[in-house]
């Protein structure tokens, strides 16, 4: 029975560590849907272009690691504006099938060009936190994902006060709402939807961080990007805490069902589960758990 | 309205069918392949056109309803000996209620969340699949298939499997222009134009989203039969969310809401997906730190994306709108407005 007890605890915060590293991948998403009403499907490979820029800085250049973070943040800044005057600028106004299709076909062209670059043999991702695990009495913990799960929530906080609390957030949740109104209002859509690429990439560096910290870096780990899409959904695409509570919801259950499930299903579990309270949700509550309502009228 | 206008119109039809089943005796035996390939990926292709274009319920899971279809039907052939003129149907229909259940969200939600719905069911299709009975699916190593039969005749050379597949082509995608035309047709415009309107205009949204999501599904399911005679093995590998955004990628540089954009899109982009894989060898000397068959993936999706997001830029509407412009500009010559 004891074993029992710590064993779940410990699946437990495994999956709500898990859990907060999707919640901040899901978080990307969010702000950029928040502050354009743009559904970023191209999110994983975003995650996996910042990596290959930490991993180029660190191992190619071998400059010192903070150093390597620095140049790789504003490297994903850089790659947010490029984005957003490139692709997205000519599409302000444009149907939702549209702004999909193009985020998809980003997906695609980033999965090509990566190849391209960095061509696709595994390399080692570079070590920014140590190996030593973290002992909390009997549960151990990987320490990279045990510090990205608590500075996760430091970034929660800071987000959702730009958010909620600034002049600034207020007039990108006025551009989600309806691009050609707040145009009319005087918002500049283009700043605000560069602001949210720029935040939005941030985000995802800040994930591929903590995501490949020590392990194999190949452009499988881009599945990050499809594997948060029922964070997203479940939380709702405009709530930044329903991210987190979404994110460890996900997390805990997908962290159980491997643990109590993938012996019966071959390990199909804890790959479906996700997709399936997804669906769940989709059907039931399809504006998820804190997303807004929309009451369309004709 | 009818469709010919003009005996020219008639004659020209006439000499394009006769072309297309002349084919294989004029041209080498590779390009017949690459037609037959082509008019399978034109049915599904089509059939998305149907869900996506006329309906406008975003369905990016149309390979797995082509995957469902094809193990449908070589789970019948192989373990009840069915023959092709039955199996294929029935792949059909097993891809159509499939699409159909996934569609049946459609009541409650739209747009996006639609479409994450259909990319669910595209990923959990390989994992069902995988997890069923061997003896209905075959498991992780997939089915094999004899050759189609039909009194006599053996479906097992690429002539042969041109004129069966063509054939099938022609009758899918002919019902698919008529079907556009009639109140089936009017009711799916009408629901993608606004659908909260159309039911109050008396349409039932219900049912026709779901018999959207029922046909196109039925396309590709027949899609997916005609593969399996092809490639004579089905395995679950062969339907993943990458073909299903080369189909949507399709729809969108051929335009949507007109099957012939349908078939121009899957026209262009197969061909250069064949001049791509034409070049390879000399991309390959070109890009020497991305070892051998990866540039050709590396070179698809650059491809793929490119294809996308230039279209979506600067032709929305697609080839289809391109093409209605030439035919005005010939028709009008050398006025440049009427």
């Amino acid at each position: 029975m004891e074993f029992f007890l710590t064993d779940l605890l410990q699946y437990t915060i495994d999956g709500a560590l898990k859990g907060t590293l999707y919640a901040v991948v899901a978080l990307a998403f969010i702000v950029i849907y928040r502050a354009g009403r743009i559904l970023n499907f191209a999110q994983g490979e975003i995650v996996i272009v910042g990596a290959f820029i930490i991993w180029t800085f660190t191992s190619l250049a071998n400059f010192p690691v903070w150093l390597a973070l620095v140049l790789s943040f504003l490297a994903s800044i850089f790659l947010g504006l490029v984005v957003e005057r490139v692709l997205f600028r000519p599409l302000v106004g444009q149907p939702v099938w549209a702004i999909l299709m193009v985020t998809i076909g980003l997906m695609i062209l980033l999965q090509g060009i990566t190849l391209i670059i960095w061509g696709g043999q595994e390399r080692p991702f570079p070590l920014i936190f140590s190996r030593d695990p973290v002992k909390l009495g009997q549960l151990i913990f990987s320490r990279s994902i045990f510090l990205g799960g608590i500075i996760s929530l430091v970034v929660f906080l800071a987000v959702s006060w730009i958010f909620e609390r600034t002049r600034w957030g207020l007039k990108l949740t006025a551009v989600a709402e309806d691009h050609r109104v707040a145009l009319s209002m005087g918002i500049s859509v283009k700043k605000s939807i560069a602001t949210a690429w720029i935040i939005g990439c941030l985000l995802s560096t800040y994930a591929a961080i903590i995501l490949l910290d020590g392990k194999i870096l190949a452009l499988s780990a881009a599945a990050i990007g499809l594997q948060a899409l029922p964070v997203v959904l479940l939380a709702g695409l405009e709530s930044i805490w329903g991210a987190l509570l979404a994110g460890l919801i996900v997390g805990i259950g997908s962290s159980w069902a491997a643990a109590y499930l993938d012996p019966y299903t071959d390990g199909a579990m804890s790959e479906a589960f996700p997709y399936l309270l997804m669906l769940l949700a989709l059907i039931i509550r399809p504006q998820g758990l804190f997303g807004w309502k929309i009451i369309e009228r004709v | 309205m009818a469709y010919i206008h003009t005996r020219p119109q008639m004659a020209c039809l006439v000499i394009f069918v006769a072309l297309l089943f002349l084919l294989p005796q004029l041209v080498s035996i590779r390009l017949v392949g690459v037609m037959t390939v082509m008019a399978i990926i034109c049915v599904a292709v089509v059939g998305l056109q149907i869900t996506t274009g006329y309906a406008g319920q975003i369905n990016l899971g149309q390979s797995a309803f082509m995957g469902m279809g094809a193990f449908v039907c070589a789970a019948l052939a192989n373990n009840f000996q069915l023959p092709f003129w039955v199996a294929i149907p029935a792949g059909g229909l097993g891809g159509a209620l499939l699409g159909a259940a996934f569609g049946l969200p459609a009541l409650r939600i739209k747009g996006f969340y639609l479409a994450m719905t259909t990319i669910a069911a595209q990923i959990m299709f390989p994992l069902i699949i995988m997890h069923m009975p061997d003896r209905w699916f075959g498991g992780a190593l997939g089915l094999k298939l004899e050759p189609a039969t039909l009194f006599g005749i053996t479906f097992d050379s690429d002539k042969s499997l041109y004129y069966l597949i063509m054939v099938s082509a022609v009758i899918m995608i002919a019902f698919a222009f008529n079907l556009t035309r009639s109140r089936v047709g009017r009711a799916f415009v009408a629901i993608r134009d606004n659908d909260i309107a159309a039911e109050m205009m008396g349409i039932n949204v219900f049912h026709y989203k779901t018999l959207a999501f029922f046909i196109g599904a039925m396309y590709a399911g027949v899609a997916g039969g005609l593969w399996a005679y092809y490639v004579r093995y089905v395995g679950a590998d062969q339907f993943t969310l990458y073909f299903s955004v080369w189909y949507v990628g399709m729809l969108i540089v051929g335009g949507l809401g007109s099957v012939v954009g349908a078939i121009f899109g899957t026209i262009f982009v197969r061909s250069l997906q064949e001049a791509m894989t034409y070049l390879g060898p000399f991309l390959t000397e070109l890009l020497p730190q991305v070892a051998g068959a990866q540039v050709w993936f590396a070179g698809m999706n650059i491809l793929l994306g490119g294809a996308i997001v230039l279209f979506l830029i600067f032709e929305p509407r697609g080839l289809y709108h391109r093409w209605c412009l030439l035919k005005t500009a010939f028709r009008i010559w050398p006025f440049p407005y009427l």
